[in-house]
């Protein structure tokens, strides 16, 4: 019994330091060349050569970046997905000086070819707890989590297609 | 975590490999009853992830060891970032087109009450779970989501308990689903793809990519217009949607779970 609650207790401390990048900026930084690079290779096939492709992923490095300092910095907490978006959406603004440049250099980049590598990453980071709740009582809450995105997307879908 | 395990080179060795190889085979269509099913490098990416998975054959363990595979978890977090500025950066030149959308936008957070009509009734009848299902289907179970319940319930819960669950099943398959489902969905052209668009925006940011991507994919004539608004929803999610699932979405689930459990409660009597 103990020993379950130690594990929980581990998860629950690993999950809360793993939802805030933005903590530990050093480390981010290092970890997100490393993550940028595999995303510029994945990006090699279907989107553009690695050097065409350059100043686009530095780009996206340098967003992000700026969005996890902001983030450390304001004094109220928003996820750090929303700050680094911001980022991203004020740089393309009509607006904003050399949003032409920086919306050229970006197209460089495939929008699935960064996500490629998310997911390579997602398949060897389950660990032996999440497959063995799988094969035990899993099912149920693999059912009632499908029905759960399922009837979010759906009602969602419904009331814009109605407001539209 | 240990930065010589965040930074290994096997990892993101391996990582690229499989990316390249996983962009190589390309985006394959599958015609599936009145629909088609869209398979994307995303999805072969993650197949190859989890049999290369030293947790599950523990041969592979030679290839990445399993410290080194505990530590792409956090990696993850950080392997999405990017992705997100991307997707941002889709927004801004859309900005007059989402403004004119604003209302739809904003409302379609209400959508995700659709969760509990659809999943809490099933849970509580159909699968006899208890307070659980409180915690499992009062929300799509995001980061917001999981600060909710933990401040009200504790994560280790009941309530906490069923929201870990769903969003462990959100992290390991939410992001393969949206992107089956949305492409479905879209190939069955009953929703304005716009909608539908907006709608992927409820889920965290790997699921927003694979749902809207699987959507561009099916339109591809109005690709940046479906990125925009799927992120432009996807950033009110986060502006918005914690007050809606706090103050709207979880007492409607408790009311509904207090009538659903005395439903049942009746119908058990019966049966005896």
């Amino acid at each position: 019994m103990k020993a379950n609650e130690t594990a929980v207790d581990q998860f629950d401390a690993e999950a809360l330091k793993e939802l805030r990048p933005e903590n530990q900026l050093g480390k981010t930084a290092l970890v997100l060349a490393a993550v940028c690079v595999s995303a510029w290779f994945s990006n090699l096939v279907n989107g553009a050569p690695l050097l065409d492709a350059l100043p686009g992923m530095l780009i996206l490095y340098a967003m992000v970046i700026i969005g996890l300092v902001i983030g450390r910095l304001c004094p109220f907490y928003l996820p750090s997905v929303a700050w680094v978006s911001l980022i991203s959406i004020l740089a393309t603004l009509p607006v904003f000086p050399g949003n032409g440049w920086i919306i050229a250099r970006l197209a460089e980049v495939d929008f699935l070819a960064v996500v490629t590598p998310v997911l390579a990453y997602a398949g060897l980071a389950l660990t032996g707890r999440e497959f063995s709740m799988f094969k035990q009582t899993g099912w149920k809450l693999i059912l009632v989590a499908l029905l759960v995105f399922t009837g979010t997307f759906i009602g969602s879908a419904v009331v814009a297609h109605i407001m539209l | 975590m240990d930065l010589k395990l965040l930074l290994d080179w096997r990892l993101h060795l391996l990582v690229i490999v499989t990316s390249m190889f996983a962009e190589w085979i390309g985006i394959l269509r599958m015609p599936l009853g009145p629909g088609t099913l869209l398979l994307l490098p995303l999805l072969y990416a993650f197949v190859i992830g989890v049999l290369f998975n030293p947790h599950l054959f523990s041969g592979m363990g030679n290839i990445i060891p399993k410290p080194v595979s505990h530590a792409a978890g956090p990696v993850i977090l950080i392997a999405i970032l990017p992705f997100i500025a991307k997707f941002g950066s889709t927004i801004g030149p859309a900005i007059e087109q989402i403004i004119a959308a604003g209302p739809a936008l904003i409302l379609q957070e209400l959508g995700n009450l659709g969760t509990m009509l659809l999943a809490l009734p099933f849970a509580v009848l159909v699968l006899k779970m208890g307070r659980e299902a409180v915690g499992a289907t009062y929300s799509i179970a995001r980061e917001p989501n999981i600060a909710i319940i933990s401040d009200r319930y504790g994560l280790r819960s009941p309530e906490g308990v069923g929201i870990m669950g769903v969003y462990v099943v959100g992290t390991m398959f939410g992001t393969l689903y949206f992107a089956l489902m949305a492409g479905y969905i879209a190939s069955l052209d009953i929703l304005d793809i716009r909608a539908l668009a907006m709608a992927c925006g409820v889920g965290s940011g790997s699921m927003v990519a694979a749902c809207s991507a699987a959507l561009a994919e099916a339109v591809p004539a109005s690709r940046d217009e479906l990125l925009a608004f799927a992120g432009a929803s996807n950033l009110l999610t986060y502006a918005t949607g914690l007050y809606i699932s706090l103050f709207i979405a979880l007492p409607i689930t408790e009311w509904m779970y207090k009538r659903l459990k005395g439903n049942s409660h009746v119908e058990a009597r019966h049966e005896s």
